[in-house]
C-alpha cells in the first residue's frame, strides 16, 4: 500500500510528466482497443464475406500446383492449380471427415460475351422478319437498321476526320466504304432484290463495327449449383429462378448484371440515384457531375436503339414532360439529360416511365442463350452456349465486385468451357465421327491437335462441340437454337466436316443439353479444379484443416488444404496489412513513449538520490527501490491505460451506433456490407492494458536499475 | 557533564585501525587514520570536530552505509566488511535509526507514513500496532497533531522531530544522529535531547556527530576527532568548547 501512496503521490508531484506519458500510454491503450475492435470485426465480417459466399472455411486443389490457389485474384487467371481428378471419391472421403458439412465442386475462370450490339440483334430480327415474309416488321426493322447503319457511317466518318488519312489502314479505309455502302440509297434500294445476302453483308461487313458491341470479361466459377445455393449461407437468387436441378445454366451476379449487361446509361441513372441517396449533391459531387455529362453526350446509347415506331413515342413523352414542343429527339433528350439535384427524382422515374420500355435494357436477358468464349486449360479458345437463368447475390454483399464479380455456371458447362471432355461431348464427339467418318484422336494430344497450325501434321479434328459452339460467338439473344440453325458455316480450315449438317446437329445438341438433366454421380463423377469444404457451426478450422488434410494423405486423394484466408489471395491477407499498419502506429506511439518515460524517469531518479540513498540507509533493500519504481511505472499504466481503454470503447461505441462507411467496393467486401458496426471485447481491454503496462514497466528497467544503484551514503554525502 | 546512560562494558561498536580513503580523481584523501574505538551498548557519545575531521565519516562507517578501506568495523557483533549488501542493508533495518543531518525525509509521504515506513520495511507489526507506536512516538516528540503534514508543511524542527521519531519507531540498538540539532532552536534542541536521553535510559546507544555544546554536555563521553584521527578518546566538554571557539576565530 505505501508503495501505492508513493507512486500515486509521485506521479502528483511530477504531474507534466506524468501527464505527457499518462498522454501517450492514454493514446496507445485507446488504439489498441479500437484497432483490435476494427480488425476482430473486420476478421470476422471478411470470414462471412469469403467463407459464406464462395471459398467455405477450407479448400482444396491439387497437390502438385504450380501455383497457389487464389480465388479472389481478379480477371486475369493464370493461376496453373491442377485439377482435382475424381471428385466424387474427394467428396466422398471428405464429408466422412467430422465436421465436414459439405464439399462443393468448383473451378474458377474468366469468359467473354459479346454483348450489347444492337444492330445484331436488329439483323437477327430483319432475317427473320424477311424468313416469315412478315412484310410490316420487315419495313420497321429495315428503317432501324438503316438508321443505325447511316449514324454508324456518320460516326466513322467524323472519326476519319479528326486522323490523318495517311494514317488511316487500309482495313480501316475498307470497312468505313462498307458502312457506307451500307448506309447508301442504292443498298437499300436493291435490298429486296436479294435480301440474305445484303443481310450477310451487314452482319459480317457493318455490324462487327457496331457502336456498342462490347466484349464483357466477367468472372465465373463452375460449380454443382444446387450444392452451392443450399450450402453458401450469402447465396440468393435475386432474378429469375435458380437453374434446375441437375440441369445446365448460369446465373449472373447481378452486380455484374447491372453494371456490364445493363443498359449504359439506365445503369448511370441508377448509380447517380443511389449515390443521390448517400448524400452527395450534383452541385458539388465530380462523380455525379461525370456520369450526367456521359448521359448528355451519349445519347446515341438511347437514339440508336429507337426505331420508327418507338422513336415518337419517346418524343411524345418528352415533350410532354418537358412541356418543349421541340421536334428534334436530340434536343429533347439533351434537355431531359440535363439533370440536377432538385429535377433528378422526376427524371428517374419519367425515365423508367417513357424511355426505358423502348430501350434493350439488359444486352442478356433473363431466359436468353449466351455464348461464353474462353481459353481452356491448354490455351486455345472455346465457347459454350449456356441459358441464363436468373441473377443472384451474396447477401450484404450486393456493392463490392469482389464477390459481385463472381458469376456462377453448372458444372458440366464450365467442364465444356474449360476443356475437360464431358460425357456429352463424347457422346456428340462419336456421333459426329460416325458421320463423318473421322477416326478419334489420341486423347492426350486431343486439344493440342485441333488447334495446331494448318501447316503441322494433324492427326484429327475431334472438337466438334467447340465447333458448334464457335460458330456462334457473340449471338446473345433468347432465339439461339433458330440462330444456330441460321448461322454462318464452319470456320475454315474444318473441312472434314464439310459433309456434316452442322447447323442440324448444333440445333439438337443445344436443345438436347439444355433439358438434360444430371443425376449426382455424373456431376460428381468428373473433373474440377478445387474443392470448397464447409464445415458445421462451432468446428475449429485449425482442427479441420489438419483433419482434412490427413485424409487426403490417407487417401491419396493428392490434394493440399488451405484456409479460407490463403484461398481469397490478396483480400485474406488484408487482414496482416491492416495489422502491420496498426502495429507500426503502435510502435511508433509505445516507442515515444518507452523514449519518453525512461529519460523522464531517470531524470526523476537523479532528483530523488537523496530520498532514495535515505531510504536505503534506513533499511529499504535495492529490490524494494526496483519495486517502488515498478509500482510507480505499473501505477501509471494502469490508470491511463484504463482511462484509454475506456475512451477506446467510446469511440468503438460511437462507430458501432454509426457506422464505418466502407468508401469502395473492396471495404463493402471487407466489411460482409455497405457499413461496418465495430464490436469490442473484454479481451481487446486486457491486451491494451498488458501492452501498455508491458512498454511503461520495460522502459522503467534502466531507471530502476539506475535507482537501485544509488547508494545510503549518497543520502549522507550533503551533510559533509 | 550529566551522564544519563548505564551503558554496559559489552562493545555494541568497534573500530579496529580502520582507514578511510577516497579517491578524487587521481588524488587519494585519506579521510580516517587509525581509527579505533569501541563504544559500549547505551553509551551515550558525542564524536566531535571540526569540519572536515571526518565525523560523517565515521558515523557512515558505524552506520554501514560505508565500508572501511582497511580495519575492522564490528556492529552488533557483525563485521561490515565481510557483510554483503542485503545484509548490511538488514543490519541497518533491524539495529540501526539514522537520523540526518538534512533529515532525508520522503516528500511525497506526510509525517505519520514517513515515521511508519521502517516499520512496513521490518513487516513484523500489524497495521493496529503500527500505528499506535508511530503516535506514541509523534506524541512524545510533541509533533502528534502534524502526523498527516507533509514535510513540506513543517517547519525545520517538527521535520527533525520526524526524522528522529523515524530513526527511533523500530527500536533500534544505536542510533547515530548528524548534527541533530543544527536546525533546532535551543527550546526545540533541548526538548529532543530529553527525548533521546530519555531513550538512552532505556538502553539505547545513542552516537552524535556534532560540535554543538548543548548536544556535547549532555554526552556520557566526547569522541574528539582531528584531521581523521582520534585525538581524545574522552574529552571534556572545555575541550570541545576551545577547538569550536579556535575554528570559529580561524
Amino acid at each position: 500500500m505505501i508503495l501505492i501512496r508513493i507512486a500515486l503521490r509521485n506521479l502528483r508531484g511530477h504531474w507534466v510528466k506524468g501527464l505527457i506519458v499518462g498522454g501517450l500510454l492514454f493514446l496507445g491503450a485507446a488504439l489498441v482497443v479500437v484497432g483490435l475492435s476494427l480488425l476482430s470485426t473486420i476478421d470476422r465480417s471478411m470470414a462471412k464475406s469469403i467463407v459464406g459466399s464462395v471459398s467455405g472455411n477450407l479448400q482444396v486443389y491439387a497437390k502438385d500446383a504450380k501455383d497457389k490457389l487464389t480465388l479472389f485474384a481478379g480477371m486475369t487467371d493464370g493461376t496453373e492449380i491442377g485439377h482435382v481428378e475424381d471428385f466424387a471419391k474427394v467428396r466422398q472421403t471428405l464429408e466422412a471427415v467430422p465436421g465436414v458439412k459439405a464439399v462443393i465442386p468448383m473451378g474458377t475462370d474468366v469468359a467473354m460475351v459479346y454483348g450489347g450490339n444492337v444492330l445484331d440483334v436488329k439483323l437477327d430480327q430483319l432475317r427473320a422478319a424477311e424468313k416469315g415474309k412478315d412484310k410490316d416488321k420487315s419495313k420497321v426493322v429495315r428503317a432501324h437498321v438503316r438508321k443505325m447503319v447511316g449514324l454508324l457511317a456518320k460516326d466513322l466518318d467524323r472519326m476519319s476526320d479528326l486522323r490523318a488519312v495517311k494514317n488511316m489502314s487500309d482495313e480501316t479505309k475498307q470497312a468505313i466504304a462498307d458502312v457506307k455502302q451500307g448506309g447508301s440509297d442504292a443498298f437499300w434500294a436493291s435490298f429486296d432484290k436479294d435480301p440474305f445476302t445484303a443481310l450477310e453483308f451487314l452482319e459480317n461487313k457493318v455490324a462487327p463495327l457496331g457502336l456498342n458491341a462490347d466484349m464483357i470479361w466477367f468472372r465465373y466459377i463452375g460449380t454443382d449449383l444446387d450444392r452451392f445455393a443450399s450450402n453458401f449461407e450469402l447465396f440468393e437468387v435475386v432474378d429469375g429462378t435458380q437453374v434446375p436441378k441437375g440441369q445446365r445454366g448460369f446465373l449472373f451476379n447481378k452486380l455484374t448484371y447491372e453494371e456490364t449487361i445493363k443498359h449504359r446509361t439506365a445503369r448511370r441513372f441508377d448509380k447517380i440515384r443511389d449515390r443521390l441517396a448517400e448524400g452527395f449533391t450534383l452541385k458539388r459531387d465530380e462523380d455525379l457531375q461525370q456520369w450526367r455529362k456521359l448521359n448528355k453526350d451519349q445519347m446515341r446509347e438511347i437514339t440508336y436503339q429507337l426505331d420508327d415506331r418507338t422513336e415518337p413515342m419517346v418524343r411524345q413523352f418528352l415533350q410532354k414532360h418537358l412541356d418543349n414542343s421541340a421536334s428534334a429527339i436530340e434536343v429533347l433528350l439533351a434537355q431531359f439529360m440535363d439533370i440536377n439535384d432538385d429535377n433528378f427524382g422526376a427524371r428517374y422515374t419519367a425515365f423508367y416511365a417513357g424511355i426505358a420500355p423502348h430501350l434493350m435494357l439488359y444486352s442478356v436477358k433473363i431466359g436468353d442463350v449466351m455464348t461464353m468464349k474462353g481459353f481452356t486449360s491448354a490455351g486455345y479458345p472455346t465457347t459454350v452456349n449456356v441459358k441464363v437463368y436468373g441473377t443472384f447475390r451474396f447477401k450484404s454483399l450486393d456493392k463490392s465486385m469482389m464477390a459481385g464479380g463472381m458469376n456462377l455456371i453448372d458444372l458440366m458447362s464450365y467442364r465444356d468451357l474449360y476443356g475437360f471432355l464431358t460425357a456429352d461431348r463424347k457422346e456428340e464427339l462419336a456421333k459426329l465421327q460416325a458421320q463423318s467418318g473421322v477416326k478419334p484422336p489420341s486423347h492426350d494430344r486431343a486439344e493440342a491437335d485441333l488447334f495446331a497450325d494448318a501447316d503441322d501434321e494433324v492427326e484429327e479434328l475431334p472438337r466438334a462441340a467447340t465447333v458448334v459452339a464457335a460458330n456462334e460467338v457473340g449471338k446473345t439473344n433468347s432465339e439461339w437454337p433458330a440462330a444456330v440453325a441460321a448461322a454462318p458455316a464452319v470456320e475454315s480450315g474444318f473441312d472434314e466436316f464439310a459433309k456434316v449438317d452442322m447447323k442440324a446437329s448444333a440445333k439438337k445438341y443445344g436443345e438436347d443439353l439444355f433439358g438434360r438433366v444430371y443425376a449426382q454421380p455424373d456431376i460428381d463423377g468428373g473433373v474440377v479444379r478445387n474443392a470448397a469444404i464447409l464445415l458445421h457451426n462451432g468446428i475449429d478450422e485449425r482442427q479441420a484443416k489438419l483433419a482434412v488434410q490427413k485424409a487426403c494423405n490417407d487417401h491419396k486423394l493428392g490434394l493440399q488444404v488451405m484456409d479460407w484466408r490463403e484461398a481469397s489471395g490478396m483480400i485474406g491477407q488484408f487482414l496482416f496489412v491492416i495489422y502491420a499498419v496498426l502495429a507500426g502506429s503502435l510502435f511508433i506511439i509505445f516507442f515515444t513513449a518507452m523514449v519518453i518515460i525512461n529519460n523522464s524517469t531517470v531524470l526523476a531518479t537523479m532528483e530523488r538520490t537523496r530520498e532514495i540513498g535515505a531510504l536505503r540507509a534506513i533499511g529499504a533493500q535495492r529490490s524494494y527501490i526496483r519495486k517502488m519504481f515498478f509500482v510507480e511505472g505499473l501505477v501509471l499504466a494502469l490508470l491511463f491505460g484504463s482511462l484509454g481503454s475506456a475512451f477506446g470503447g467510446l469511440v468503438v461505441a460511437f462507430f458501432n451506433a454509426k457506422g464505418i462507411a466502407a468508401f469502395n467496393d473492396v471495404f463493402v467486401f471487407l466489411f460482409a456490407g455497405p457499413r461496418l458496426y465495430p464490436t469490442m471485447s473484454f479481451t481487446h481491454v486486457v491486451v491494451a492494458l498488458v501492452v501498455v503496462t508491458v512498454v511503461t514497466l520495460f522502459s522503467t528497467l534502466y531507471p530502476a536499475w539506475l535507482a537501485t544503484r544509488v547508494t545510503p551514503l549518497q543520502a549522507m554525502q550533503d551533510a559533509e | 557533564m550529566t551522564t544519563a546512560y548505564a551503558a554496559t562494558e559489552t562493545p555494541i561498536v568497534k573500530l579496529v585501525n580502520v582507514d578511510k580513503d577516497y579517491e578524487l580523481g587521481t588524488v587519494i584523501v585519506p579521510a580516517l587514520r587509525d581509527v579505533s574505538l569501541s563504544i559500549a551498548a547505551g553509551e551515550f557519545t558525542v564524536i566531535a570536530g571540526p569540519s572536515g575531521s571526518g565525523k560523517t565519516t565515521l558515523l557512515n562507517l558505524i552506520g554501514c552505509v560505508d565500508i572501511a578501506t582497511r580495519g575492522s568495523v564490528i556492529i552488533d557483533g557483525s563485521d561490515t566488511k565481510v557483510l554483503k549488501d542485503k545484509q548490511l542493508t538488514e543490519l541497518r533495518l533491524r539495529s540501526l535509526g539514522f537520523i540526518f543531518q538534512s533529515f532525508n525525509l520522503v516528500g511525497v509521504l506526510d509525517a505519520f507514513d514517513n515515521v511508519e515506513f521502517p516499520l512496513l520495511l521490518q513487516g513484523k507489526l500489524s497495521k493496529a500496532d503500527r500505528r499506535e507506536r508511530v503516535m506514541v512516538l509523534l506524541r512524545q516528540l510533541g509533533i502528534e497533531q502534524y502526523s498527516h503534514h507533509r514535510p513540506g508543511e513543517l517547519s525545520g524542527g517538527q521535520r527533525q522531530r520526524v526524522a528522529i521519531a523515524r530513526a527511533l519507531v523500530t527500536e533500534p540498538r544505536i542510533v547515530l544522529a548528524d548534527e541533530p540539532t543544527a536546525n533546532l532552536d535551543s527550546k526545540t534542541g533541548n526538548s529532543i535531547l530529553d527525548s533521546m536521553q530519555e531513550l538512552n535510559a532505556r538502553g539505547t546507544t545513542f552516537l552524535f556527530s556534532t560540535h554543538d555544546p548543548r548536544v556535547v554536555s549532555r554526552a556520557g563521553r566526547v569522541i574528539r576527532l582531528v584531521d581523521g584521527e582520534i585525538a581524545d578518546h574522552n574529552a571534556t566538554a572545555e575541550d570541545v568548547a576551545q577547538l569550536a571557539a579556535a575554528a570559529h576565530a580561524a
